[in-house]
């Protein structure tokens, strides 16, 4: 029972990050309809970003997350602007394209930051909360506060402000979106921009758990992908879902096949979405004639 | 044939290669060459077929590692260990593309790269892959009694697969096996309403990226002698897609170009690889903002700017050639029955117990307001949709929901609302896939009896030929269809319907957006068609074009038929009037129905 409940805290605390990446994820596709393959390489930069500031200057770590933020909002306007030319038009080409990107942003971080990484201190220094004879690190409480908290902002800017609400049309339908006068291109920049403030929080908050190094962001992009799809892709309720589902998968995976564990989840992922391609609260699309 | 002669003096020249080679560039050479094979083994699944395909790599792993254990672990000699691995990875593929059924496009790319790393994490921790170390007593094969250790002699042994490999995908991309993964690619939906069977062609495409990545595992087992998990990462993953990339990935040779280019960069930046991978990142995001097309279209697009300046002549299209009358088979049997067919979409009913039945021989309209079901009948009727309730017949047979492939094959045609031709393939192709009439399990002579494809190619070829003059088309029969005026659009597509030679043929609004002239031409065309033995239905708003082409009309309004007859029965029926102009509108008078009809 208590390595049960151990798993289940490493598993909300991993999943909480998993669903900032999956909710970066999915505001760039439901904006602009972009899969964006570079997203797991713009965590890893704001994973660097935010340790290094943060060791270097010994601001508090918030702080550090705050110039990660800036930083990758930056890559993502870059991004953005680069790829506007294929929006709403082929699919696979700016795939590939933010694939590319990707590459292009690990090369950047191997030769800034050299391709053996650091570890990073925890920037909460308490003796871990004992309940029950469970152990939770108050830095796990921090990651999963945090991404609540960031959940919460990201909705309230959605649902109540002019920029969210112009933002959901586009969504929708982006020639009525611009007939009704929105700048859908000022409106794609800001998604991105987002998903990538997004992408850096999550790697900021992740970089204390792991080790920082130039591929983390591979492994921490597919699954935060796998864990949109898994709620549903493009739907904010399931990226947070599928976050924490796919955290908890990992972490029982991890848990009960040690070495394997990779194996076992994209197995399961696979199969899953097999039977349910639309994830948890995607659409069933209907095949148009 | 004759476009493949410069391909003699590059044989050649590869054959004399390694005289003027030292051991070390022969190996980076024999390295390329293995790397070209995958990339055409991704080109024909990514670029062909449309299937983003991650685990390509993954393939070449299967191969290689299966090859290694075999010949380690088991004591099998290296080439039928060879034939296993080339088995084995078949059947990886075939696993690999079970999702491509279910999921298309980024979905499918998650999933496969999700598999390959499964793979990868398997290798670096299973004792028989030998964990990280990897496996590195690779016994050395021997062909005829010669040990192939050296570079030099594997890089024959090399050369010969490449060029058969190479050129069954030439084969397969030229011949209508490839145009089918074509059409699947740019419009899957249309290519099944064409007898194109998507889920086989799908685990093709992924069958054949098994056999590419497990040709290519086989003999860098064969060449290196040792495997190691860092050989099939996600790494080499993205180096292959920029070879498939910027070679441009629908060019079988493209991708050989991209790949023997790339394989050599990669070798002379070996020691700033950082920077080698910056490079290939910026170079891929480039080509495909500006050159989407690769290194193989550049040609292409030079040519374009080129003839923009030069004026073409005029082209024209030609009158449409009456088909010969046929009487139609008296067998009295209806060609289409629709029984109380209802259907709803979550909550809305878009269709309610609508039932029509149309006999041999006749052009029956369907009008209605928009929204009210008639493209939903359609897509019933044409198997994209499976009723909630309710039977539809072909001659008496009972196909509700087949799939479209199946009804395509029985002899249905259709038209769409919006126009569904494949774009990126040109008016002739676009003819040849409807005229191509065999099932998806043919496919097995492609591998067996490949002059019969040719046979079948020229056969095809002939008839469309005759299609294309029957239509007018042949000015555009190169052309691409977004390049021509819409009302030619429209041609091409009614003309690839009845290249299906069809029983029973579904137009969806086919006079929209067309001029007078052109509306005139279509009724003439329609009505040759059912002279020809078809039996037509037809939706559509222009109601002078369904008053005079017509002999039966059925109305639909808010999912329900509400009324059928003669156009002059239909025009007058009170539930039409209403339905089309609301309750305070007399109903028409007598002389306005002859005016509507005439």
């Amino acid at each position: 029972m208590q390595v049960f409940l151990q798993t289940l805290i490493g598993g909300v605390t991993f999943g909480a990050v998993y669903a900032l990446v999956a909710m970066g994820f999915s505001i760039v596709y439901r904006t602009m309809g972009l899969v964006n393959f570079a997203h797991g390489s713009v965590v890893m930069i704001g994973a660097y970003a935010a340790s290094t500031f943060y060791m270097a200057t010994h601001v508090p770590f918030a702080i550090a997350i705050v110039v990660a933020i800036a930083v990758t909002g930056l890559i993502g306007l870059v991004i953005e602007r680069f790829l506007r030319p294929l929006e709403n038009k082929d699919f696979t080409l700016m795939l590939i394209g933010t694939i590319g990107f990707g590459a292009v942003l690990e090369a950047g971080a191997v030769l800034v930051w050299g391709a053996t990484g650091h570890a990073v201190p925890s920037p909460v220094a308490t003796e871990p909360l004992d309940l029950a004879g469970v152990r939770i690190p108050t830095y796990n409480l921090v990651v999963i506060s945090v991404a609540a908290l960031a959940t919460g902002l990201l909705a309230l800017f959605l649902q109540r402000t002019k920029r969210g609400a112009a933002m959901q049309a586009v969504a929708m339908d982006h020639q009525a979106a611009t007939a009704v006068g929105i700048h859908v291109g000022r409106s794609n920049a800001m998604a991105f921009a987002i998903g990538a403030g997004l992408a850096a929080l999550a790697g900021s908050l992740i970089g204390p758990m792991l080790y920082v190094n130039p591929t983390m962001g591979g492994t921490l992009g597919i699954k935060g992908f796998a864990a949109a799809m898994l709620g549903g892709f493009g739907s904010m309720p399931g990226a947070i879902v599928g976050g924490v589902a796919f955290g908890l998968l990992d972490a029982f995976a991890a848990g009960n096949f040690q070495e394997y564990s990779e194996l076992v989840t994209f197995l399961v992922f696979a199969v899953v979405v097999m039977i349910r391609p639309t994830g948890i609260f995607g659409e069933a699309t209907v095949n148009r004639a | 044939m004759k476009r493949l002669a410069f391909l003699v003096p590059v044989g050649v020249a590869a054959w004399l290669l390694p005289y003027g080679l030292g051991g070390y560039s022969m190996h980076v050479v024999a390295v390329a060459i293995i790397f070209a094979i995958l990339a055409v083994g991704l080109g024909l699944t990514m670029g062909v077929a449309g299937q983003i395909n991650l685990a390509q790599v993954a393939f070449f792993g299967v191969g290689a590692y299966t090859v290694a254990i075999l010949c380690t672990r088991a004591g099998f000699g290296f080439w039928s260990a060879a034939v296993l691995a080339l088995l084995v990875s078949v059947v990886f593929g075939v696993l690999v593309g079970i999702p491509a059924l279910r999921m298309q496009s980024h979905y499918l790319g998650i999933v496969t790269l999700g598999l390959a790393l499964a793979f990868t994490n398997w290798v670096t921790n299973a004792t028989v892959a030998g964990r990280a170390e990897g496996i590195s007593d690779i016994p050395v094969p021997v062909l005829f009694g010669l040990e192939l250790s050296s570079a030099y002699l594997f890089y024959y042994v090399e050369l010969v697969v490449f060029a058969l490999a190479l050129a069954f995908a030439l084969f397969v991309t030229h011949s209508p096996l490839g145009r089918r993964l074509r059409a699947m690619r740019d419009d899957d939906l249309a290519a099944g309403a064409l007898g194109a069977e998507i889920p086989l062609l799908r685990m093709t495409a992924f069958v054949l990226s098994g056999v590419y990545g497990g040709l290519a595992g086989v003999l860098y087992a064969g060449l290196i002698r040792f495997v190691a998990p860092e050989s099939f990462n996600i790494a080499n993953m993205f180096l292959l897609l920029a070879m498939v990339i910027i070679g441009g990935r629908a060019s079988i040779l493209g991708c050989v170009v991209g790949a023997l280019a790339l394989a050599a960069v990669r070798e002379a930046l070996l020691d700033v690889s950082a920077y080698a991978q910056l490079g290939y990142g910026i170079v891929v995001v480039l080509v495909v903002v500006f050159a989407p097309t690769g290194l193989a279209g550049l040609p292409h697009q030079f040519r374009r700017l080129l003839r923009r300046h030069g004026s073409g002549a005029r082209l024209r299209l030609g009158p449409f050639q009456p088909y010969e009358q046929v009487a139609h088979a008296g067998d009295g049997e209806n060609v289409l029955e629709v029984q109380g067919v209802t259907m709803r979409f979550k909550g809305l009913v878009a269709l309610d117990d609508v039932s029509l039945t149309v006999p041999p021989g006749q052009i029956r309209g369907v009008v209605g307001p928009n929204g009210s079901g008639k493209t939903t009948l359609f897509n019933i009727v044409s198997g994209f949709y499976t009723p909630s309730a309710g039977k539809v017949r072909l001659r008496g047979l009972d196909v509700t929901g087949a799939r479209p492939y199946r009804l395509s094959l029985r002899g249905v045609a259709r038209t769409f609302q919006n126009l569904r031709l494949f774009e990126d393939l040109n008016v002739r192709e676009n003819i040849l896939l409807g005229l191509d009439r065999t099932r998806t399990s043919w496919i097995w002579r492609y591998a067996g009896l490949p002059w019969k494809v040719f046979g079948y190619q020229r056969a095809l070829d002939a008839r469309a030929d005759e299609i294309i003059a029957r239509f007018g088309l042949a000015d555009f029969a190169d052309a691409v269809p977004r390049a021509l005026p819409y009302g030619i659009q429209r041609r091409v597509e009614t003309a690839r319907a009845m290249a299906m030679s069809p029983s029973l043929l579904l137009l969806d609004e086919p006079a929209a957006g067309l001029n007078g002239e052109e509306v005139r031409q279509l009724a003439e065309i329609v009505r040759s068609i059912r002279d020809s033995g078809a039996t037509v239905v037809v939706i559509e708003h222009n109601m002078g074009l369904v008053m005079s082409l017509c002999d039966r009309i059925t109305v639909l309004a808010s999912g329900k038929v509400i009324a059928e007859g003669t156009p002059a029965e239909v025009a007058i029926a009170p539930a039409v009037v209403q339905a089309y102009l609301g309750d305070s509108m007399a109903a028409p008078t007598e002389t306005a129905v002859e005016e509507a009809t005439r």
